[in-house]
């Protein structure tokens, strides 16, 4: 039945979480948490593929989304090995505190 | 049947000699002593004999030739085109030349042989045959030349061989620690080249007059010109085809003068006695010195243009006269020098000068072949006696040896002082005879060769040139008189010092060629006989035949004079063909005197060797004082120091060592060279290449704000990024 919640919706909706996920990743000290900030970008954009692939009828962007997951996937996988090898060492996740390469 | 083409082995010959002493000589000599003067001084004599064996066979060859000259080219010399400039180098084989190549030859072979012995023990012996071979080599280019060039090409060479060998024992010094032998080998080179420069003024006026060098093609010419009154234009002068004739013969007279030892350059040749006997006895006697003499009679067509052309010199005399009275000015000044001379081999020395002036002036009377005759005759027994005078020197210094026991080593001793001889006739017997011989013949007594031709010379003079003939006479008696007062001195009277009393005779390897050239000497008149008797030579119609004047018969093929007076052109003053008694006798009369004179003055004194010269109070002394020795010593030569001083120090070293070189050159280049290295280098280079470092620098770190470290501004800077790329995609590029 014709919704009335139309595409600029869940375009709105992912607009919001993406910057709510930018903040987080420019703002947040903790590193788990900008991790979950970049997985709120990530989901936000594949909110919006599986939206306009409904809107357009086109199954290309459900596809992709199944990329992106992945990716995300791997990716977290990685990073949280590197976040706990950071952790061995300096006994704290506080990315402001990760400055070696300042000069 | 001709062997004209082998004309070019008498100069390979002394080559070959040349090369073997010069390149192995030394090796021979140093490994055995004894061989090796054997191995280097007869392969330089037998090269000089193989010379004059085709000497004689060319002489053959000329006989068989009808005495025609023959021309043999060798190469091309020189040759500018654009300059018409063609000079081959070509022999000319006519009977003067073989004549002089038979005397050079033949008198230098038995030199050679004596140098063998003469110069054995020295330590140089190998370059002594080397220069040897290398004068002989030289002196056979000079004759055998068939223009003026190559001619000159020798005539410098035996300059150059003169100065080799008179300085043989150039490290030899003296008490005051002069180098003699070099002062006296440099004197000879550099007064040859006052005459020398001379040559080439008068070689190049010939070349611009006629075009060429060559003696055929300018003596015919000059004859053709002279005919036609020819006007010469040279650069932008004209001359006169007697101007010329008469410049060029001028200019040959200085030549002549300088390599014969004339007036005013003879100063060479007393102090050339400074070299080996046999130098003296070649070089200085029969050959180097004969050279201007034989120019003169080479050139006997400009000689006699020159005295039949309108040109005169000091208003009266023509060149040709000129030169007689050169040399007979020369023959008497030189005679009476030699009246005053101690050493042996000066008087020898002067006498040669004197006897030159007798060749130089028959020459320029036009009595060409009487000239030749000379040289030949004087050849024979002026070589004798210098290298008889050389026996004698060597017994000399034998007997001091003896006398001293080895322990005096020079010291005071001149084996060369006549004053320390005497009564040698007995010690030297060989010597002494043979001495005998060239003595007589120096004197001028029958029946020897210098009566012949010394009473040709004065026969000639007294027919055509009165003056000269008086002055010849007079230089006769004084060459008898100094004749008789070396004799007396050196073989007669009791020995005036131990030396003296022990000489002893000269090995067989240096009386040989002695025997020789007596033999020589003796017969040798036979070559330019004259009638004996006005009938035989009517029977004769006056003309050369036979056994009578031989040697003009032989020569006037090759003096066109001779042809030309013939045909008229030239006014040629012809020699008496018959003896003249009144001449014959005056010369044999005076000669007796003079000798018995030389002998009765020196008879009793000097006792000792200390004693006075018994004319030493006389007015001849004067001449000992050498006048124009002491004249160059005194003007020309402090003059010549002083200007080379001049230029040694002011301007070569003050101006231009220190100054040119030392300040502008050096400072010039060491300011520029300090400018490049401190201030383009220092500061230009390096401060842009480290400028650039700077700057990098500084760049890095005005960049360095941005490096903080901090991952929050990193995550920021990607994040506008991302915004900037959008706006652009999105709105810009659109």
């Amino acid at each position: 039945m014709p919704s009335t919640v139309t595409i600029e919706w869940y375009l709105a909706l992912c607009v919001i979480l993406f910057t709510l996920g930018a903040m987080g990743v420019l703002l947040r000290r903790n590193a788990i948490i900008i991790f979950m900030s970049v997985e709120l970008m990530l989901n936000s954009a594949n909110l919006l593929f599986v939206a306009f692939s409904r809107y357009l009828s086109d199954l290309n962007g459900q596809v992709l989304v199944f990329f992106v997951i992945t990716v995300a996937a791997a990716e977290v996988a990685v990073g949280l090995a590197l976040i706990v090898v950071i952790f061995r060492t300096k006994r704290s996740i506080n990315i402001d505190e990760i400055n070696l390469l300042k000069g | 049947m001709n062997t004209f083409a082998l004309a070019p082995l008498i100069l390979v010959f002394p080559a070959i000699g040349i090369l073997f002493n010069g390149l192995f000589g030394r090796r021979f000599v140093e490994a055995n002593r004894k061989s090796g003067e054997r191995w280097s001084g007869w392969v330089a004599t037998i090269m000089v004999f193989a010379s004059f064996l085709v000497s004689l066979s060319l002489f053959g060859s000329e006989i068989a030739n009808g005495y025609h000259t023959e021309i043999i080219p060798l190469f091309t010399w020189i040759n500018i085109p654009s300059a018409d400039f063609y000079v081959p180098w070509a022999m000319q084989i006519d009977t003067l030349s073989v004549t002089m190549m038979l005397v050079v030859t033949g008198v230098g072979t038995l030199i050679h042989v004596y140098a063998i012995g003469y110069m054995h023990g020295d330590p140089n012996y190998n370059r002594f045959f080397a220069e040897f071979n290398l004068f002989i080599f030289f002196m056979l280019i000079l004759v055998s030349g068939n223009n003026y060039l190559v001619t000159f090409v020798g005539w410098e060479g035996v300059g150059l061989c003169s100065y080799l060998l008179i300085s043989f024992w150039w490290d030899r010094v003296d008490e005051e620690g002069k180098a003699m032998n070099a002062d006296a080998g440099r004197k000879a080179f550099i007064v040859n080249r006052v005459g020398d420069f001379a040559v080439i003024i008068a070689m190049t006026m010939l070349f611009w007059t006629f075009g060429t060098l060559n003696y055929e093609p300018i003596f015919a010419q000059a004859v053709e010109f002279f005919v036609e009154g020819k006007i010469v234009t040279i650069g932008s002068a004209s001359f006169s085809i007697d101007a010329i004739v008469t410049i060029v013969t001028i200019l040959f007279l200085l030549g002549v003068a300088g390599k014969s030892a004339q007036i005013p350059l003879y100063v060479w040749l007393p102090d050339a006695m400074a070299g080996p006997t046999p130098v003296s006895a070649l070089i200085h006697a029969a050959t180097m010195v004969t050279a201007g003499v034989f120019l003169i009679v080479r050139s006997n067509v400009l000689y006699e243009l020159a005295r039949i052309s309108d040109v005169q010199l000091f208003g009266t005399i023509s060149s040709p006269e000129l030169v007689a009275y050169t040399g007979a000015f020369t023959a008497l000044l030189a005679a009476l020098i030699a009246f005053t001379q101690w050493d042996i081999k000066k008087v020898l020395a002067y006498s040669t000068i004197s006897q030159l002036g007798f060749m130089v002036a028959a020459a320029g009377m036009g009595a060409y072949v009487a000239a030749m005759f000379h040289l030949v005759a004087h050849a024979f027994f002026k070589a004798l006696l210098f290298m008889g005078s050389g026996s004698v020197i060597h017994g000399m210094e034998h007997g001091h040896h003896e006398v001293t026991h080895g322990h005096d080593g020079h010291g005071d001793f001149d084996p060369q002082d006549m004053r320390t001889m005497g009564g040698l006739r007995h010690r030297m017997k060989v010597t002494f005879a043979v001495y005998m011989v060239g003595a007589l013949a120096l004197a001028g007594i029958v029946p020897f060769a210098g009566f012949w031709s010394k009473d040709e010379i004065l026969a000639h003079s007294q027919q055509h040139v009165q003056a000269i003939f008086i002055l010849l006479v007079i230089a006769a008696f004084g060459t008898a008189f100094y004749v008789g007062r070396q004799l007396q001195l050196t073989f007669f009277g009791k020995p005036r010092s131990g030396a003296a009393e022990h000489a002893h005779e000269s090995p067989w390897i240096m009386t040989a060629p002695l025997i020789v050239l007596a033999i020589l000497t003796t017969i040798g008149g036979l070559m330019n006989m004259p009638f004996l008797t006005r009938t035989i030579s009517e029977s004769y119609e006056g003309h050369p035949e036979g056994i009578w004047l031989a040697l003009e018969a032989w020569l006037e093929h090759s003096i066109a004079s001779f042809e030309y007076a013939a045909e008229g052109l030239v006014n040629l003053p012809k020699t008496p063909v018959v003896i003249s008694p009144f001449v014959a006798g005056l010369s044999t009369l005076l000669a007796i005197i003079a000798l018995a004179l030389g002998f009765m003055v020196y008879r009793r004194k000097p006792e000792t060797a200390e004693d006075p010269d018994p004319l030493q109070n006389t007015p001849i002394w004067w001449f000992s004082i050498l006048p124009l020795e002491t004249l160059y010593m005194k003007t020309i030569v402090p003059w010549f120091h002083s200007f080379a001083n001049w230029l040694a120090f002011p301007v070569e070293w003050n101006f231009w060592h220190d100054f040119v070189h030392d300040n502008l050159i050096r400072d010039m280049f060491v300011s520029f060279a300090g400018f490049l290295a401190f201030v383009f280098d220092a500061e230009g280079v390096d401060g842009v290449v480290n400028g650039a470092g700077k700057v990098t620098r500084k760049l890095s770190q005005a960049f360095g704000f941005m490096q903080t470290g901090y991952v929050r501004t990193y995550a920021l800077s990607v994040f506008l990024g991302a915004v900037a790329l959008i706006i652009y995609f999105l709105f810009i590029a659109r």
